[in-house]
């Protein structure tokens, strides 16, 4: 009997049915078995998991979310870093300060809320994936002047963005392998539309900086920079 | 005729520059007397931050552990999230030290780097949290070196870091390894009997769930 049923539950395993009764059958087995050693069922119920959707067994969505993890937590701390420059007594612009702590901020909890995404779909996380997206980056580097420093912010925050979409469309090739609609709708829900905002504002924000910093003949340049980290501060 | 392409390039070159629009305020000079700290203690600082860095990593990863759906455990996930948060915190902490005293004008972008953190998966509860532990007491231990550093200067004894670091930093330093060992304590009580139940309960506890 055991045989049989080890049979059909290796078939189903093979065939890769969806929704198959496969916790079910590994309990079943188990519950059946007369070893009653700890190890033993230790490692039992193998498929009683939380994987479903044939989840990180096709494509690149579940490496990627793994990646992009690690992005969001490596540009935390590099923006950790950008603040930090930026409150040093000689540059002293709190406003601009005060913008890149709270990118810092945001990418560090949006780490944390894609590795428990990860974890919830039945993988686990690896903090050396990268995207298999050839990226062109060089070092990253926090002693820029204003303007640069907000430049370096827009693109970053592209990079991001950029990643989400690629994410998004892996995860929905409407293939039979490569559709994953809760991926999609989590990249559209927490991060998609947020990303867009930021975007646009720090796209504004370069564009009234670049304003001050050209207009009058570069005359209001000092001024110009002062209160536009002064009015940073109000509205960070 | 090479000659004089090659002059005429010459001269753009230096002419570029001044027609390139300038885009930030050249730096000015003030008096640095009142930038005191001194290169061991700033280095030893500088390495703190790193360390507490690498300390939030390797939270992170525990809390990636505990979240998994054969571990399952939400309880010691949170506590180790929070944990890494807070050591980032910590990081950030130091960092607002250094500038409140004249520091990071130069070399911020070498300040932090980040790695992996070293291991991914433990046993149980118990073990994540001796090695909690063991991290902890690592961290208590490195910023009493960094005391010492910005003590033992024969120059400059540096009062107020080693006042901030001992009154704030080994403070809470001494009442989390309180904390964790308490934990430690109490799980291992548990599971002398009552394996699978006691870090269930526990795990429940964690999360504020009394059962």
């Amino acid at each position: 009997m055991k045989v049989i049923i080890l049979a059909v539950s290796c078939l189903l395993a093979v065939s890769g049915a969806l929704a198959a009764d496969t916790c079910y059958q590994d309990v079943s087995l188990d519950c059946g078995q007369a070893s009653n050693s700890l190890a033993f069922r230790r490692r039992s119920l193998p498929r009683c998991n939380a994987v479903y959707g044939e989840y990180g067994r096709h494509g690149n969505v579940a490496t990627e979310l793994q990646a992009y993890a690690n992005l969001h937590l490596e540009r935390s701390y590099e923006y950790l870093l950008s603040a930090a420059y930026f409150n040093n007594y000689q540059t002293n612009r709190l406003g601009f300060s005060k913008l890149f702590k709270k990118l810092s901020d945001e990418a560090w909890e949006k780490t944390i809320d894609i590795i428990k995404h990860v974890t919830m779909r039945g993988d686990e996380m690896n903090f050396d994936q990268r995207s298999t997206l050839k990226v062109e980056r060089k070092n990253y580097t926090v002693e820029l002047h204003e303007l640069e420093a907000l430049a370096k912010a827009l693109d970053t925050q592209k990079e991001i963005a950029e990643r989400a979409f690629y994410i998004h469309r892996e995860a929905t090739r409407n293939s039979q392998h490569l559709h994953d609609p809760e991926i999609a709708q989590y990249l559209e829900e927490e991060f998609i539309e947020d990303q867009s905002k930021k975007i646009r504002e720090l796209a504004g924000h370069t564009t009234d900086l670049k304003k001050f910093i050209t207009s009058n003949n570069g005359q209001d340049l000092s001024l110009g920079l002062y209160l536009f980290d002064e009015y940073l501060q109000k509205v960070v | 005729m090479k000659a004089i392409l090659f002059a005429l390039a010459g001269l753009l070159a230096v002419c570029l520059p001044a027609s390139a629009t300038q885009c930030h305020v050249n730096p000015v000079t003030i008096p640095k007397e009142w930038v005191t700290m001194h290169r061991n203690c700033r280095m030893s600082m500088r390495q703190q931050i790193q360390m507490e860095v690498a300390a939030s990593l390797q939270y992170l990863a525990m809390g990636a552990h505990f979240s998994k759906d054969i571990v399952n455990r939400p309880g010691f996930a949170k506590m180790f999230f929070d944990a890494a948060s807070e050591e980032r915190e910590h990081a950030m902490k130091l960092i607002e030290y250094l500038l409140m005293r004249g520091e990071l004008t130069t070399d911020v972008t070498t300040l932090l780097q980040v790695r992996a953190p070293e291991r991914k998966t433990w046993e149980g509860g118990v073990e994540a949290l001796e090695h909690a532990l063991l991290m902890e007491s690592a961290v208590t231990k490195s910023i009493r070196n960094v005391i010492k550093a910005c003590e033992d200067d024969s120059e400059f004894n540096d009062y107020h870091l080693v006042d901030y670091l001992t009154g704030d930093f080994l403070d809470e330093q001494y009442k989390g390894q309180r904390d964790i060992a308490g934990k430690a304590s109490t799980l291992k009580k548990l599971l002398d009997r009552h394996g699978a139940l006691g870090e269930f309960i526990f795990d429940k506890k964690l999360i504020g769930i009394d059962i």
